[in-house]
């Protein structure tokens, strides 16, 4: 059953309307959500559609928009980034808009206000971001036209985080942006600087009235980057602290994992397929791999890891959201809140791996040899103790105490100096429940489904097919997708998709805060009993091996292994 | 080999369509393909990639040459069976030449070439007339069928409908089109109650900017209301023709703009589009010595919305831009004694939209659109899912608004 809308009245008809109707009968049109004073009654709907009754509803909505499939150009607004002459911002969110900006997905009314503490003028810090575009781009070289008029937009703004007299300076100025510019009170505040300045920073924007969102439409959103805590209390602190200025509906934490083009992907296979979803329970898998392995080192980033460790820098944000987007149930809608509200339903059916001590293991690299580069121990990395006893590596079995995955375990692996770069999901099937070849040469292995996420996105499926011949030998092949052959698109680069998202105002693909909190509660424990345990005999794995003894013998428990990557 | 860039692997020649399938089994079937470049090491070509069956309609060579060229430029995007058709000296007898060719891409360094086969198909005589015989035995099965028909498509031809009516998707620029372009708008809006075709036309992909920007006055909540009061569609269009006389301009785009606006607005038709006559020989200015004299007055037509009468305007303006070009959308709403008006305009690489409210401007933005050429349309047509809402609303409206009854397709004799 379609509808047609008379005035602004929904009247439901038989689709289609045939074609060679008199002119006077109404265009299909879309359905909109039922007014409050829509008619009830027969008559009074045949008097809408006579034109005879005239509807007193306001449109529900703009139905202009419905089936505009183009990406919505986000109101004109201001993005304010804080630490802007720091890594992250030349690395990832400047360059980030300026692909939105060369695609026209940004609005003409669009400015960048850089604040960062460094004395730059307005040119100054043009140029340094053109240099860091040069560098990081990944599209070179650089288009000129889009680069003269997207430099344009950007403002340098100098200001010392801890002078509240800068953050009214900084007030005043966009007031006068909003006239000058267009840009109608919107306002993106992006905090990409040290975590240890998201609390102060949100409290000065409080203090100059830059949450207030206007009542003419002027919206008011902060991005926070990770970490969000350094454990669960700070983490409610600091949450807390963001909440005192923010509503929940205001505040995007990006984990840019959830940005990737495969993950988000991950979805659409999982609802937009139904051939696997009848497949994704405790009947039939028999376990699940998660694996984010590094070949990197610290990156002289030493007295950050020493404070943070791979279980904060990763398993608590990258992997868990990860299994959570394993494990969900399909939400009701798309939207951000029904998605979020399962992810965090995963997240609570967790039982920390801590409660079980052998289901944890952690690791810190020694001396070894990468991709036939000599690189050093961890604990002789820059800025690191030499005695430290920070985790470079740590594996863990989860469980998911709910009706879909009990039973069912959750490996999940990270570390730094691993054998090479990759993330990847297996989903491990079920033995055939009848060995009906075993008198063959070799039996079929059980079907996996590996999705990988970083390099070479796609999926493959596992299954076994017999080998040509007189005999019955059965080998296991493979069926692959690679999105590099079957799409030869650009994908957008995560900090793309996400910038853009929270510009238009969808939340979908970023943490909440509660998400944030469980997230700690599994992994709080964990740090918590390593705290209290013996110091570790570190290093426990040569750098460019595949992690310490133990997290092989953790799964082999199970009479598993961990898959060869 | 340069990354994303098409390389022709393989070529053969084929004069019937046992012929063809024998070539194109052929490529497929050689093992371990593989290619040498010029000291480099042989380079390993993937099987075959298929992602849809792609078939393009030519009724001359040029217009073949370009689509081809089109295609190619989306092997690595969209890898398809491609199969291009012209028809030659039609009076002659029954005859087919083909040319099979795959081109490979590069999609990265370390990964092997994407291939996908391009079928160019000439048939003479009665061969040429009945093109689904030709095609259908060529297509990859359980693939979808997009048939690309640049050029003027005889939807009511029974050639036409017995192809059309085993495809998927019809491409279509509704913009080049002969004369003002509407009664094959019209064919074409049959088309959708007797199969099961979406549509898309490059006429209609290409307003997506325009759309947005008109969209985006009625996000603010003050506008909102103003949606259901509309009281004026005014659509200037550019025409090369100074006497502007009917016919002349193809008014596809324009027409559009009013089609989509009626049907998200459920506006129904009380008088479809009709010639606006011309003011008597007194009132009319003469041109300035040296003037342009003054071009038709357009078309109109009236709709309704609720109880109120929608005056609709199609005015032609002597104009530098392509002929049919929309230069200008202007939107009129009265409610409560208050009146709002929308101008959205086209500018050299954006649309720029004004709204006054009582007299007031009370908006103004600018949305950036850079002109996309025929790979990006293509690109974008083929990527649209199923029957595309908007395509299909507007195409019936678009019908409904030029009025009269709509010509059943394939009612006609094969042309």
């Amino acid at each position: 059953m379609a509808t047609r809308v008379k005035g602004k009245v929904e009247v439901p008809v038989k689709d289609p309307a045939p074609v060679d109707a008199p002119p006077d009968q109404p265009i299909p049109a879309q359905p909109a959500p039922r007014p409050k004073d829509a008619p009830k009654t027969m008559r009074q709907l045949r008097e809408v559609r006579e034109g005879k009754r005239a509807s007193r509803a306001k449109p529900a909505e703009n139905v202009l928009r419905q089936g505009l499939h183009l990406e919505r150009v986000p109101d004109p607004s201001v993005l304010v980034l804080f630490g802007a002459t720091g890594d992250l911002a030349y690395r990832k969110v400047i360059p980030a808009m300026y692909h939105l900006w060369r695609t026209n997905l940004l609005p003409h009314e669009f400015l960048l206000i850089a604040v960062g503490r460094r004395p730059y003028e307005d040119d100054d810090y043009r140029a340094e971001v053109r240099k860091g575009l040069d560098e990081f781009s990944r599209v070179l070289p650089i288009d000129e036209a889009a680069w003269a008029s997207f430099s344009e937009r950007i403002m340098y703004d100098r200001c010392d985080f801890t002078d509240p007299a800068g953050f009214d300076r900084l007030a005043s100025r966009l007031d006068e942006i909003d006239t000058e510019h267009a840009t109608r009170g919107n306002r993106l505040f992006y905090l990409a600087t040290q975590p240890s300045q998201f609390a102060d920073l949100v409290a000065q924007l409080g203090r100059v009235g830059l949450d207030h969102e206007r009542h003419d439409g002027g919206w008011r959103r902060i991005v926070i980057e990770k970490p969000f805590g350094h454990d669960l209390d700070s983490a409610k602190k600091l949450n807390r602290e963001v909440g005192k200025v923010f509503r929940e509906s205001q505040v995007y934490r990006i984990d840019h994992y959830l940005g990737k083009e495969t993950v988000r992907n991950l979805l659409v296979f999982r609802f937009g397929n139904g051939i696997f979803e009848p497949l994704w329970n405790r009947r039939y898998v028999d376990h699940v791999q998660i694996t984010v392995a590094e070949s990197i080192g610290i990156e002289n980033r030493g007295a950050f890891y020493e404070e943070t460790g791979a279980s904060r820098d990763v398993l608590q944000n990258h992997l868990l959201q990860l299994v959570s987007l394993v494990a969900m149930e399909p939400p009701a809608t798309f939207e951000a809140d029904p998605l979020r509200d399962e992810k965090v339903k995963v997240l609570r059916a967790i039982a920390s791996p801590a409660d079980s001590p052998g289901n944890v293991v952690r690791g810190q690299y020694g001396p070894g040899w990468v991709a036939a580069t000599q690189v050093p121990g961890y604990r002789e990395e820059q800025d690191v103790d030499p005695l430290s006893e920070t985790e470079t590596f740590v594996a863990a079995r989860l469980t998911i105490d709910d009706w879909r995955w009990s039973g069912v375990p959750f490996y999940v692996r990270t570390g730094k100096r691993l054998p090479k770069r990759s993330t990847e999901i297996a989903i491990q099937f079920r033995e055939v429940p009848h060995r009906l070849f075993r008198e063959a040469a070799t039996e079929p292995d059980p079907n996996l489904l590996a999705i990988r996420i970083q390099p070479d996105e796609g999926i493959m499926l596992r299954f076994g097919a017999k080998v040509p011949g007189l005999g019955m030998a059965i080998r296991p092949v493979t069926m692959d997708f690679t999105y590099g052959s079957a799409f030869n698109i650009d994908s957008p680069d995560a900090y793309e998709t996400l910038i853009l998202d929270a510009l238009q105002g969808d939340a979908s693909l970023f943490t909440r805060a509660d998400e944030v909190e469980e997230a700690w509660s599994i992994v709080d424990p964990i740090i918590d009993m390593w705290a209290s345990s013996p110091a570790p005999e570190f290093a426990n794995y040569d750098a460019g091996t595949w992690g310490p003894a133990e997290a092989d013998e953790m799964i082999a428990r199970d009479g598993k292994r961990w898959r060869r990557i | 080999m340069a990354l994303n860039e098409p390389v022709l692997r393989w070529s053969a020649r084929a004069h019937s369509i046992a012929e063809i399938e024998t070539e194109l089994a052929r490529i497929w079937a050689k093992q371990d393909l593989t290619t040498e470049m010029e000291g480099a090491p042989a380079r390993h070509i993937a099987a075959r990639t298929s992602v849809m069956n792609l078939v393009v309609i030519a009724r001359r060579p040029e217009i073949a040459e370009r689509g081809a060229a089109t295609i190619q430029a989306l092997t690595g995007r969209h890898p398809s069976r491609t199969i291009v058709v012209q028809s030659a000296d039609p009076d002659g007898p029954s005859w087919l030449d083909a040319r099979i060719e795959a081109h490979c891409v590069l999609p990265r360094e370390d990964a092997p070439e994407t291939c996908a086969e391009t079928i160019h198909l000439t048939a003479g005589g009665e061969a040429g007339r009945h093109l689904s015989a030709i095609v259908t035995p060529l297509i990859v099965h359980d693939l979808p069928v997009t048939v690309w028909w640049p050029g003027e498509p005889p939807f009511t031809s029974r050639a036409a409908y017995d192809l059309l009516s085993g495809a998927d998707r019809l491409v279509v620029d509704g913009s080049t089109w002969n004369g003002d372009g509407l009664e094959r708008m019209r064919e074409m809006a049959g088309l959708l109650d007797v199969t099961r075709l979406a549509i898309s036309d490059f006429a209609l992909i290409r307003q997506s900017r325009w759309r947005e920007a008109i969209a985006s006055v009625f996000d603010d909540p003050d506008f909102l209301p103003y949606l259901g009061s509309l009281r004026r569609i005014a659509v200037t269009y550019a025409t090369h023709d100074e006497t502007g006389a009917p016919g002349s301009t193809n008014i596809v785009k324009p027409i559009y703009h009013v089609a989509w606006l009626a049907s998200r607005l459920g506006m129904s038709v009380v008088k479809p589009l009709a010639i606006v006559a011309e003011r008597p020989a007194a009132s009319r200015s003469k041109p300035a010595p040296g003037g342009r004299p003054m071009v038709s007055r357009g078309m109109a037509a009236t709709l309704s919305q609720g109880r109120g009468e929608v005056a609709v305007v199609l005015r032609p303006v002597v104009s530098p831009m392509p002929a049919g070009t929309t230069l200008r959308v202007e939107l009129l709403a009265e409610r409560r004694g208050s009146e709002l008006r929308a101008d959205v305009t086209a500018e050299a690489e954006a649309v720029h939209v004004r709204v006054w409210q009582d007299g007031v401007e009370a908006f103004e933005r600018r949305f950036l659109a850079a002109r996309r050429g025929e790979v990006d349309l293509l690109a974008e047509a083929i990527e649209t899912g199923r029957r595309e809402d908007i395509a299909t609303v507007s195409l019936r409206a678009a019908a409904k608004l030029v009025g009269g009854p709509i010509p059943p397709a394939g009612a006609r004799p094969v042309s």
